[in-house]
């Protein structure tokens, strides 16, 4: 097809189809919102308007500590959270009160409910800061989740405010703009450590794909 | 002074119609079946042309008419259909009467029209008609004399001169028994204004008394005082099926005409729904009965049929539906300002019906904002419906924290080997190994005052890359999660 052609095509398109892309645009300089966590804040914040991705290979690595300074944090905004939990793993009764009330808690059994739960919540566009946690939930089942599903959540809130951060055990949102790979290790000792404590020994790798860039940050000590 | 009266025509056949998309193309007749002969009562304009006329039987109309719809007369839409016409009228003026059925006088007393009398009976009118009633509207001097200007072929009719418009009225109007009207028509008297001009005291002689207070209804100057009534503050629609009805779809269709009819109702008087009562009788008796709360109180007929609509999809009933009620309880509209500061739901009921959905999805005891049960037994909490319109305080900034943990919802059941008391190693499907580092044990226990008594000894343990926590009860040996 000649490039003409194709010109011609795409113009057909885009009069038929108004909200439909027909060609590469350029990316699209998203809102960053800070989180109180230092390491992701350096990196600008969490975008809205995307997904973000944050990956816990390892059991005891920090995941649910990290869902918890966000929702933390996120109440201390004043911001409405909701928490799509893929295997019913939240423990709530070590969340505050000021967190408790501004949360949406969902509790799924099951990969496919979550992401069902998570399509409604994104649709309604009301709840700012949606989390999906998929971290407890079974290999066999992740390995089932079509990619396709990942360009629908972001389609589904790239034109919100909406901040969507999904908890994988492996590397799996493609079309993640953020990407946060926890790389911690904790003792036993790290259990009645004080926040501030173990937030200097969590470690992890913030990677922006807009940006390129990788910021693999330990803050050892003060 | 000024009356004026609406007069809906067929009024039991037009309140049956109302909730139905009929072709009013299409002949319909109304038969009463409380009735032992079931005669056509009424009848619409179609079904006239095609040679139906009232008091035939069912059997002669469809042998006259073979497309003839024959629909039965309904008490409980007639109720309705009058709260309506009331309710309308009263939006309209303050002083009103029930004259009788479909007919409504209303005092013009007191109005400040700030259009003609025309353009007022007509905005009355086409309210009435986008609340499926087809309404006749006149305008006279007095009631009575109204009345009579609504049966005119006119949609409005405002009479002005009463001598004018009574000349050329026939007596046949004021409905004068057989044997009075025969000597008026062998008198040569056959219009109103003839019979007016006799005069009272000829009439009280040759014709008698009954005679006399047809003569003082149309007589100039006589003006009856009205019986007012306050129309009920109730906005209930109400359907009672022909067959029984065993899907959705056409309770989805009456239900938005419903909420369309309560909504447009409710707009009249500057309010707009609070919450619908949906009630379903069913064929075995049965009833369902639904209270839905509109978080955020709305007349958009969009979002209240969302919220129908969402409740209807989830339910399942025993038996096909036979009634259908739906009633809209009113309120002010919520107007306020939100805080510069406070983030909150930026449409409240779409936010409903999301979690409605949500329920429907996953379970009333899965969806909604966890709350803490006043107690120490570990992972005690309560499920409730968000409300984030209550103010919350925010946490505290500074807190300790430690690891969070991420249950396994029920604990994972396990088999420990212990050593010097301490476990050592540990088989669960969950995982399995040698226990490289444990603390504890700390013992935690409650209730012992009563039955739900609990106690337990839990370590946390580091197995493999992991750290979790493990306890012992007297049902066994459980992992209760990993810290995270």
């Amino acid at each position: 097809m000649s490039a003409a052609n194709v010109i011609e095509l795409r113009r057909l398109l885009a009069e038929k189809f108004p909200g439909v892309r027909t060609r590469m645009e350029a990316p699209v300089e998203r809102i960053k919102r800070q989180t109180g966590l230092e390491q992701i804040d350096e990196a600008g914040g969490l975008p809205e308007g995307a997904l973000t991705e944050v990956v816990a290979e390892q059991a005891s690595s920090g995941s649910a500590l990290v869902m918890r300074l966000l929702l933390k944090h996120a109440a201390e905004t004043r911001e409405i959270a909701a928490v799509i939990d893929g295997q019913d793993s939240l423990d709530v009764t070590s969340l505050e009160e000021g967190v408790l009330s501004r949360l949406l808690w969902v509790r799924c059994k099951s990969v496919d409910k979550a992401l069902q739960a998570a399509d409604l919540i994104l649709r309604d566009g009301n709840l700012s800061f949606v989390m999906l946690d998929l971290v407890g939930n079974s290999p066999l089942e992740i390995r089932k989740i079509s990619a396709t599903t990942w360009y629908r959540f972001q389609r589904l809130v790239e034109d919100k405010t909406t901040v969507c951060v999904i908890f994988t055990p492996k590397q799996m949102v493609v079309p993640a703009q953020m990407r946060v790979r926890l790389l911690g290790e904790f003792s036993l000792s790290a259990i009645e450590q004080k926040t501030d404590v173990l937030l200097r020994s969590l470690t992890m790798e913030v990677v922006d794909s807009r940006q390129g860039e990788v910021n693999q940050l330990r803050l050892q000590g003060a | 002074m000024m009356f004026a009266v609406i007069y809906i025509p067929s009024f039991s056949l037009q309140a049956v119609l109302r909730h139905e998309l009929a072709d009013v193309k299409k002949p319909v007749a109304l038969v009463d079946p409380h009735h032992t002969k079931t005669q056509i009562v009424q009848l619409n304009r179609a079904a006239l042309k095609q040679g139906v006329v009232t008091g035939l039987t069912a059997s002669q109309a469809m042998a006259r008419c073979p497309e003839l719809q024959i629909k039965a007369r309904s008490v409980v839409q007639e109720e309705a259909a009058t709260t309506v016409l009331l309710q309308v009228a009263y939006a309209f003026s303050a002083r009103i009467e029930a004259t009788g059925l479909g007919v409504c006088t209303m005092s013009l007393q007191g109005l400040k029209l700030e259009c003609s009398v025309e353009e007022w009976a007509e905005n009355i009118r086409k309210t009435l008609a986008s609340l499926q009633l087809v309404a006749q509207i006149g305008v006279a001097e007095a009631p009575e004399l109204a009345l009579l200007a609504t049966r005119s072929s006119r949609a409005v009719t405002v009479i002005r001169d009463a001598s004018d418009f009574t000349s050329s009225l026939p007596i046949e109007a004021l409905k004068p028994e057989p044997r009075v009207l025969d000597i008026l028509h062998r008198w040569g008297i056959h219009t109103v204004g003839a019979f007016i001009s006799l005069g009272k005291d000829k009439v009280l002689e040759r014709l008698g008394e009954e005679t006399l207070v047809m003569f003082e209804r149309v007589s100039p100057g006589a003006v009856r005082p009205l019986r007012l009534i306050f129309p009920d503050e109730t906005f209930v629609e109400e359907i009672e099926f022909e067959a029984e009805v065993e899907t959705i779809e056409p309770l989805l269709f009456v239900l938005r005409r419903f909420i369309e009819q309560l909504s447009r109702r409710l707009s009249l008087i500057y309010l707009v729904v609070a919450e619908m009562r949906l009630r379903l009788d069913l064929a075995s008796g049965a009833k369902h009965e639904q209270v839905l709360k509109i978080p955020s109180p709305t007349g958009n007929v969009e979002t209240l049929f969302r919220m129908v609509h969402t409740h209807l999809e989830s339910l399942r009933t025993d038996a096909p539906v036979i009634r259908l009620k739906l009633e809209a309880i009113p309120t002010k509209p919520d107007l306020h300002q939100f805080g510069l500061f406070e983030t909150t739901l930026r449409n409240p009921n779409q936010f409903a019906e999301t979690l409605a959905r949500l329920t429907a999805l996953c379970g009333a005891e899965n969806v909604g904002t966890p709350v803490p049960e006043a107690t120490h037994r570990p992972d005690a909490f309560i499920v409730r419906v968000p409300d984030f319109k209550q103010e919350s305080k925010p946490p505290k900034r500074c807190r300790s924290g430690g690891l969070q943990l991420r249950r396994f919802r029920p604990a994972v059941t396990a088999v420990m080997q212990f050593r010097d008391h301490l476990p050592a190693v540990i088989h669960s499907p969950a995982i399995r190994g040698a226990v490289r580092n444990v603390r504890g044990p700390f013992l935690n226990s409650g209730n012992w005052w009563d039955d739900r008594r609990w106690a337990r000894e839990e370590w946390d343990v580091a197995i493999g890359e992991g750290l979790y926590r493990v306890f012992r009860s007297t049902d066994g040996c459980f992992i209760e999660g990993v810290y995270d």
